[in-house]
């Protein structure tokens, strides 16, 4: 069962990065495709940590600290942008 | 079937411990302050960092990111075995865990080999100084994680006794970091310049 979704959170990790290599090379770079590009990189960087390194079963303080930190992150590379 | 359990829902131990859950966060830390860095440059001098970017081969980016995550992938069957006593199994992940890093660092090898025989070293621009730095510093954390995986496979090998839950859970943590810094530096020099 867990094995089963191991396999459908790699297989979505790997279309998204395709993707954001898609997006990232057909479209002009505007401030929305820029912002698509690093929401696909979040949805991916929370399928590793919660699923691939088990976070999700982890105490809430380190679910939180994660999202923070992306959060963060996400916020000043768009308002860069 | 025996399996061996550690309660992760208590704050001290997060999957991996929280030693190294304190280094993931300082590694993350350090290497977003450097991206968002790059972008402040790059905001800066945007036509220059564009005509780099143009350098960069996104076919290979992308490829070597597939390949950490298949990797990453590996590397959380090896646990979940393990936790089975599958020692068989977990066994053959790990081999494929750092098969999946030997690829990347196969192909990050041949991309700069390619950008030092058109001269895009270090001190080319701006651009290409944060390429290497960020992407040398990177493959570092690779390689120090393919040897941490490497002595595992030794103890998986070796002996079922001598490998244990949290050594095991420890290292995947350390390789799945290596992960998680290339899902951040791959966007910001591949793709958004």
């Amino acid at each position: 069962m867990e094995k089963s979704l191991l396999v459908k959170v790699w297989v979505l990790l790997v279309l998204l990065t395709i993707s954001s290599a898609l997006v990232g090379n057909n479209f002009p770079h505007y401030r929305y495709i820029i912002a698509i590009i690093i929401g696909l990189t979040l949805v991916k960087f929370l399928g590793i940590s919660f699923f691939f390194m088990e976070l999700r079963k982890a105490h809430a303080f380190w679910k939180t600290i994660i999202i923070l930190y992306l959060f963060i992150f996400s916020t000043i590379a768009i308002l860069i942008f | 079937m025996n399996t061996q359990q550690i309660n992760p829902k208590n704050i001290y131990y997060p999957p991996g411990g929280i030693l190294l859950w304190i280094l993931i966060f300082l590694e993350l830390i350090t290497f977003g302050a450097a991206l968002i860095a790059m972008m402040v440059y790059g905001k800066q001098a945007p036509e220059m960092f564009h005509t780099s970017r143009l350098h960069l081969n996104t076919t290979i980016g992308t490829i070597n990111t597939i390949a950490l995550i298949s990797s990453g992938f590996f590397m959380a069957l090896s646990v979940r075995y393990f936790k089975e006593n599958n020692l068989k199994k977990s066994s053959l992940f790990l081999k494929l865990t750092m098969l999946g890093g030997v690829l990347f660092l196969v192909l990050k090898g041949f991309e700069y080999y390619e950008k030092m025989v058109i001269g895009l070293t270090l001190g080319y621009n701006t651009f290409f100084t944060f390429y290497w730095l960020l992407t040398l510093f990177h493959v570092i954390h690779l390689l120090v994680g393919l040897v941490i995986l490497a002595f595992m496979q030794r103890d998986l090998n070796k002996n079922k006794t001598k490998a244990k839950l949290e050594d095991v859970e420890a290292s995947a943590a350390f390789w799945h970091m290596c992960d998680l810094i290339w899902l951040l530096i791959f966007p910001v020099i591949y793709l958004i310049f």
